[in-house]
């Protein structure tokens, strides 16, 4: 009798050891209007968190995953929940709630790596000077913001325009929902746009959720214009450009980099052909490089059989995730305690971060004590469709070659002061 | 005397308005209250916070419950008016400056004319065309936060401030419990002496019988706007609680689903009772988070992985308040209040009930 109580004592202390994980918070979009891309890149933070731990690398965690469906209030709420569970970090996604969370995080001393590229979320010396602007020294994210990316396509669309041989100013329309995270980059890609000398329209609404946008297209069509930004995420750009499609309007669209992937090419079929985005990864899926067999592995963690095919932000969630982790070994280099302050330090330790076992998949990264923007280099590509997508799945298509992300430029912008925080 | 006599019997009108029908009932419920006084010192964090979400969720389902329930309108912009509170609340303590304590009761005034404006077709309308004319106040003022970015910060949010008396900030759930707590206690004492009053009884006529009420002599047009403000100005209290707990107030907050699930607290509570406002909100917090729990054990269970659930585990929450509502209609429509009542008849009567 004594030995069963005292095996059940032990039983009941092995999980209270295991607690001993260093506790992470993770917060995702499964279910709300975003979650057409939150899916992939949660599952992706999500895997690579489980590799990291099932590999010793870093110290061992223990995620705490959430699902707050793109509702900042729910966001906010989970994070006073987490912050009381005292999370070493957080791994975040939207823009309302990330930047809703900078005033806590700085204050909590917890850094939060979000899914939301907002410029905002770069001045960590709050040194910017912009109106509203606040210091944000504890976020981060893996990536150019929206700004920068906004900023390269746009130099790109010029060089586009001057190569076919165009005559006049180009017209250039911001397209996207009135919420923070389309609204992000809008007035500094205005800015940038007409400093190249484009025309800038009047910017065009839609909601982040699926619908009829056909009087947007018609809009576009109306005013003439030539390249035109997908603020949203890919299911409401998709309707977006199915719309177009329909109503025969011929623009150059410029992705955000949530706004396009393989599963949109698939659903939007030949619509989506042409489009223009930034991806934030060196390799994508079912391309080779040094890092690509742990990719794998990652993958292999949510799908044994080996078969799914990743998407362009499973691929940045693996990455976003991987910082962290190797920000958390730095802070347990010579029996340190890891804490969100030694973390955020671990951010600035290495220069050129591309974390180990990644090369050739992850983008080079620098995080300085004052500037958060980890690159100033986006890699530009062009989705290609080729023919009808129905038939077969994500994988089969790229197979197939009917489905092809094709490079088209890398675009190095200068690290302006001037941008810093915009 | 602790017992009461079997039957409706009432020697006088004032027996027959009593809140508390035996010596024994005023004793629980102050036994109740003491109790709670202590849920800081043994109740964690997690547990205070869902304590707190009934407390601010209940004034506003009480609200709503006047409308509804007691003078027989309908309202399904009610998230909105909770809206308008959190939002004025937050404005006027840093506009003006005003301590965050005034401001909660201010917001709920605000609040009030707000939902009078919008409460003008009541007095005309009625069914289905007054929830029409209340879904566009619903609207009206979701756009009207999204917009108006010198009041709500406009669609990025705004930041609130904590309660602070005397030099003591309110900004923990240990000590937010008791704010919250206070204004519960307040907004329900005074809901439940309204229905004792002369208005209270009129506002009941108009939903029994608006014709006969009118014939009575109660001013129908009055006492259906009368209703929206009261109504409002519970949603407006409840709606600043909200804003200086979660320290943030943002416009997606106050939706139409929010809206209907306010709906649903008064239904499942039961219509036309005071306590029953409470236990429709403390069951619609409690239950999401008793469905995130299962479903949390649910994930990567043998269930998850026969059936390939995976992400849709995430549904689950939302399904369950849409099941809730109409297995509540279905098998218990007089409500929670009403299912207690039976519950003490039982033991009261026990065991000669027939």
């Amino acid at each position: 009798m004594k030995k069963t109580i005292l095996a059940a004592a032990l039983a009941l202390a092995l999980p209270a050891a295991a607690q001993q994980r260093t506790p992470i918070g993770h917060l995702m979009d499964n279910s709300g209007p975003t979650s057409d891309v939150g899916v992939p890149y949660g599952q992706g933070v999500a895997d690579t968190l489980a590799w990291a731990n099932a590999n010793n690398r870093g110290r061992p965690m223990n995620v705490l995953g959430f699902d707050y469906g793109y509702q900042a209030p729910r966001a906010v709420s989970q994070y006073q929940a987490w912050s009381r569970d005292r999370v070493a970090a957080i791994q975040g996604w939207g823009t309302v709630d990330t930047e809703a969370l900078v005033r806590f995080v700085t204050r909590d001393r917890i850094p939060y790596i979000s899914g939301s590229y907002s410029a905002a979320l770069t001045d960590a010396g709050g040194r910017s000077g912009r109106p509203g602007i606040e210091a944000a020294p504890y976020n981060f994210f893996y990536g150019p913001s929206y700004s920068d990316a906004l900023r390269a396509m746009l130099i790109w669309a010029r060089d586009d325009w001057r190569a076919r041989g165009q005559a006049g100013a180009p017209r250039y329309v911001h397209m996207g929902a009135n919420h923070p995270y389309p609204n992000s980059p809008k007035e500094a890609g205005e800015t940038l746009a007409r400093e190249l000398g484009f025309e800038v329209l009047p910017a065009i609404q839609f909601a982040l959720t699926p619908g009829d946008y056909t009087a947007q297209c018609l809009t576009l069509r109306s005013g003439g214009a030539h390249y035109a930004y997908l603020g949203n995420t890919a299911g409401s750009n998709i309707s977006v450009l199915r719309a177009c499609q329909t109503a025969g309007v011929q623009v150059q669209f410029l992705g955000n980099v949530w706004g396009m992937d393989e599963n949109a090419m698939k659903a939007a079929g030949v619509a989506a052909n042409g489009v223009v985005f930034p991806v934030r990864t060196s390799a994508v899926w079912g391309q080779q490089a040094p890092g690509m067999a742990n990719v794998q592995a990652i993958s292999r963690v949510s799908d044994t059989a080996g078969t799914a095919y990743r998407p362009v932000h499973y691929l940045a969630g693996v990455c976003s995730a991987m910082l962290m982790v190797e920000a958390m070994e730095s802070a347990a280099e010579n029996a340190g305690a890891v804490t969100g302050e030694r973390i955020r330090n671990g951010f600035y330790a290495r220069q050129n971060w591309v974390p180990r076992g990644f090369e050739g998949v992850c983008a080079p990264s620098n995080f300085t004590p004052t500037d958060h923007r980890g690159t100033m280099s986006v890699p530009l590509f062009r989705a290609r469709v080729t023919g009808d997508t129905t038939a077969g799945s994500v994988a089969e298509l790229v197979a197939a070659g009917t489905i092809r992300l094709e490079p088209v430029a890398t675009i190095t912008l200068d690290r302006r002061a001037d941008w810093l925080g915009w | 005397m602790s017992l009461a006599p079997a039957g409706e019997f009432h020697p006088s009108y004032r027996a027959d308005m009593t809140i508390f029908p035996t010596k024994n009932s005023r004793r629980a419920l102050m036994l109740g209250i003491f109790l709670l006084c202590f849920a800081p010192l043994v109740l964690g964090r997690y547990e205070l916070g869902l304590l707190i979400n009934i407390g601010f969720m209940g004034i506003a389902a009480l609200g709503l419950n006047i409308l509804v329930g007691f003078t027989g309108q309908i309202s399904i912009g009610h998230a909105a008016f909770f809206g308008v509170g959190a939002f004025l609340s937050a404005y006027l303590h840093e506009r003006f400056h005003i301590p965050v304590i005034l401001c909660i009761p201010l917001a709920g005034l605000g609040t009030a004319v707000v939902g009078l404006i919008f409460g003008l077709p009541a007095a005309r309308l009625k069914g289905l065309y007054l929830a029409i004319a209340t879904l566009a106040a619903q609207f009206i003022l979701e756009d009207f936060f999204a917009r108006a970015q010198w009041f709500t910060g406009g669609v990025a949010g705004r930041m609130t401030e904590a309660v602070e008396l005397f030099g003591v900030k309110f900004d923990r759930e240990e000590s937010y419990f008791y704010v919250v707590l206070a204004f519960t206690i307040i907004m329900f004492v005074m809901a439940a002496n309204l229905m004792r009053t002369r208005d209270g009884r009129a506002l009941i006529a108009v939903r029994d019988h608006y014709l006969s009420a009118e014939v009575m002599g109660i001013n129908l047009a009055y006492y259906r706007t009368l209703s929206f403000a009261i109504s409002s100005f519970y949603a407006g209290i409840a709606g600043a609680l909200y804003a200086h707990y979660l320290f943030f107030v943002s416009v997606e907050a106050f939706n139409i689903l929010f809206s209907i699930q306010f709906l649903a607290m008064v239904i499942i509570g039961g219509l036309g009772s005071v306590m029953g406002s409470l236990m429709g909100a403390a069951f619609m917090v409690l239950m999401p988070e008793g469905v995130q729990a299962l479903a949390d054990l649910l994930a990567g269970s043998w269930i998850d992985r026969t059936l390939k659930l995976g992400t849709s585990i995430s549904f689950l929450r939302e399904m369950a308040i849409g099941a809730a509502i109409i297995l509540f209609l279905v098998f218990e429509p007089d409500g929670l209040a009403h299912r207690w009542k039976q519950i003490k008849a039982y033991w009261k009567l026990y065991p000669f009930s027939h």
